[in-house]
């Protein structure tokens, strides 16, 4: 089991309450494992955040893992470890 | 006549104010024109290639100012509120269109008119009163000299109408500063100086009441089409984060990214950002929320600093306040931004221009180029919230410094010299909004080829931001941007919100935006319908460029951009050098079929557009 932080903004961090939070990825220990755990903990109102409802396309973002920047939209697979920091790179618009 | 227009939505007539002779003509609206080029941007390019001669003065007589609208303003689609004010701009130097929010536009539909085109030059200020037929040319000697929010009051009061709709100039405009904006209602056309232009006709301000309403052949369409935008609107994560924390939603994510500008650009992460969040805001200052006409997004956020040296009230901050003020004049006061987006507003003076123009100074401070002597006794320095905002009324009033600072950093670098020009952050003489484009090279050749130059609204860096598209590669940016182009100028020329971006765009002219036009106008366009008008559009707006003499050589980027890279985050090392900037140019023009030597269009472009018009005067 991996133990990472995941750092979020606006309305994702309204849903989660918290700047940070620390969150168990039993497994798979990947950003894919990471999302399953984040539903699992948040339910709908999480997932409302990230997925299209009507398509169930999951909304592209980069994603910050620990230096590296990652993306949703290719990187599910990628593995995670035991205290790396994660932050989610969203919403990005424009002003 | 405005009920036997071919197409639903427009009112099929234009309103043509000549301040020189005092000349009210009501015009109609020419069906193919409207077929070939919608409405707002697209429009207003036809008619200023049509009517403004190549090498005009900007601010002379002969410049026209056109406000126009777009067939899905006024009806119940969501996010299509705006409008757009178009002249050739005394600050690029070409075509300019300036869009802006709020209920000008939807009003001047009702009031019968499809767009206002202005021309001449009063001998005394005036100001123009629209109430449907009738249309009066008013003193405004009693305005002059007013700000705007003090002549927008004067105008009510004195019309006796609380529900008008008014555009109006500030002191800035009166006296044709270079970028000068328009307040209209809750919202500006802050961009490119059309207050300058509108100044220089002496016209204070626009007052417009309509009681019409606007057509559409099919109301159950339109509406079933609106249901669904709203119901797109509602559930979308990105515009969720819009209707809570307004375009400041962005902030923190973009620092935590590396790619929130800070200290002219010289980085991409700022330490301070914690304290001018959305967050920050929604908690410390915002009110309420305000929307534009019949948008459901309501992404205004009405900010209120009750006392203090910070006191103001504004419909703010937005994000471009946030990152102008905030990051890239390193102030982490929220209620400093609030104060220097009023006094910006109470000048009439665009705040993304007048904040680089400041973070320049700042620069020109930090590297003692500038002393305390140049700045008028003011400690200049990056972080200093008194300075910056004692600099805003400088230029607001043409004192000193700010008398420098008013004219651009183009203009200003060249006037200082000593290398300043390689932290001047503009493009074509146009200051740049908060989006960079270091990483992302679809966004680098679309900011160095976007007819204003250093706009967000001529490209969209959305894309590459979101990991939609491999922001490292290079192959295909031409062609993306191209894309992103297209999407843009259309919905600036239906007039829909930007800001409505998941609907609208990202990548390309969407169903949405192709299914909205439909419904309003009758059309059954499809994809390549859309898009061929998309690109005519584009293409008459490089036309009119390249009529004042723009070429390849003119889409260039800002030097730092070009020289250095990000320095730290985990953007680090990220920049555009030159040679791929040229690389990026010719893959753009190849891919809209421009000429590769002069970056302009083709005389078999333009014919295949039905552009031959003007084949003569640009190829």
């Amino acid at each position: 089991m991996a133990r990472v932080r995941v750092k979020t903004f606006s309305v994702i961090r309204d849903v989660l309450g918290s700047d940070v939070v620390e969150v168990d990825v039993a497994g798979p220990e990947t950003m894919g494992g990471l999302f399953k755990a984040l539903r699992d903990r948040y339910g709908l109102p999480f997932t409302d955040k990230i997925w299209d409802r009507n398509t169930g396309e999951m909304a592209a973002f980069l994603i910050k893992l620990n230096e590296t920047i990652i993306s949703s939209t290719s990187d599910m697979d990628r593995k995670i470890q035991d205290g790396d920091e994660i932050a989610f790179i969203f919403p990005i618009g424009g002003g | 006549m405005a009920n036997s227009f071919k197409y639903g939505g427009y009112l099929g007539q234009l309103l043509r104010v000549n301040l020189t002779g005092k000349g009210i003509t009501r015009e109609p609206l020419m069906e193919d024109w409207a077929r070939d080029f919608v409405g707002g941007t697209g429009l207003s390019a036809r008619i200023l290639f049509e009517e403004l001669s190549a090498g005009i003065d900007p601010l002379g007589p002969e410049n026209k100012l056109v406000m126009m609208t777009g067939p899905v303003n006024g009806t119940m689609i969501p996010a299509a509120s705006r409008s757009s004010i178009c002249a050739k701009s005394p600050y690029t130097g070409s075509f300019f269109h300036s869009i802006f929010g709020g209920y000008l536009g939807p009003e001047l539909k009702f009031a019968g008119y499809d767009g206002l085109i202005i021309e001449g030059q009063a001998n005394r200020p005036v100001y123009l009163w629209i109430d449907d037929d009738l249309v009066e040319i008013r003193d405004a000697g009693h305005l002059w000299g007013k700000d705007p929010l003090r002549a927008e009051k004067i105008l009510r009061k004195e019309i006796g109408d609380e529900e008008i709709r008014i555009a109006t100039i500030g002191l800035a405009g009166e006296e044709k500063a270079p970028y000068a904006m328009i307040l209209c209602d809750i919202r500006a056309a802050g961009r490119g100086g059309m207050g300058a232009v509108m100044g220089s006709k002496n016209l204070k301000a626009i007052a417009v009441r309509g009681t019409g309403s606007v057509n559409v052949p099919n109301m159950l369409k339109v509406y079933n089409t609106a249901l669904r935008l709203n119901e797109l609107v509602v559930t979308n994560p990105a515009i969720q984060g819009l209707s809570q924390y307004g375009t400041p939603r962005n902030v923190a994510a973009m620092n935590e990214g590396g790619i929130l500008p800070t200290r002219n650009w010289q980085t991409e992460v700022f330490r301070g950002m914690n304290n001018i969040t959305g967050e920050a805001m929604r908690e410390q200052v915002v009110k309420g929320d305000r929307a534009c006409f019949a948008c459901s997004i309501n992404c205004t956020k009405y900010s209120v600093v009750s006392g203090g040296p910070y006191k103001s009230v504004i419909n703010g901050a937005d994000y471009e306040t946030i990152y102008g003020f905030g990051s890239i004049c390193e102030v982490d006061n929220i209620e400093v931004l609030c104060k220097a987006d009023e006094l910006c507003d109470h000048y009439g003076i665009d705040l993304i221009s007048t904040a680089l123009c400041i973070a320049w100074a700042m620069e020109c401070y930090q590297k003692g180029i500038f002393t305390r002597k140049d700045t008028g006794g003011i400690d200049l320095k990056f972080g200093n919230a008194s300075g910056m905002l004692q600099m805003i009324t400088k230029i607001g009033k043409r004192e000193g410094l700010g008398a420098l600072l008013a004219k651009g950093t183009r203009t200003a670098s060249q006037i200082v010299g000593r290398d300043t020009y390689r932290f001047a952050i503009q493009n074509k003489g146009l200051e740049w909004p908060g989006h960079t484009c270091r990483p992302f090279p679809a966004a680098a050749v679309g900011y160095a080829t976007g007819p204003r130059g250093g706009s967000h609204h001529d490209i969209r860096p959305t894309a590459e931001k979101s990991g939609l598209v491999d922001r490292k590669i290079l192959e295909g940016k031409g062609a993306l941007a191209a894309e992103v182009n297209h999407w843009l100028i259309l919905t600036d020329s239906m007039l829909l919100c930007h800001l409505g971006e998941p609907l609208w765009g990202p990548l390309q002219i969407s169903a949405n935006t192709i299914e909205a036009l439909n419904a309003v106008t009758g059309w059954e366009l499809d994809y390549e319908g859309a898009r061929k008008i998309a690109e005519r559009q584009w293409n008459m707006i490089r036309c009119f460029a390249a009529r004042e003499g723009f070429t390849r050589e003119n889409d260039q980027l800002p030097v730092r951009f070009m020289e250095e890279p990000i320095p730290e985050g985990p953007m680090k090392g990220s920049y555009i050098p030159r040679e791929t900037l040229e690389r990026l140019k010719d893959d753009y023009y190849a891919y809209r079929g421009w000429d590769r030597k002069t970056g302009n269009p083709t005389k078999e472009k333009l014919v295949e557009l039905g552009l031959d018009f003007a084949v003569d005067d640009v190829c």
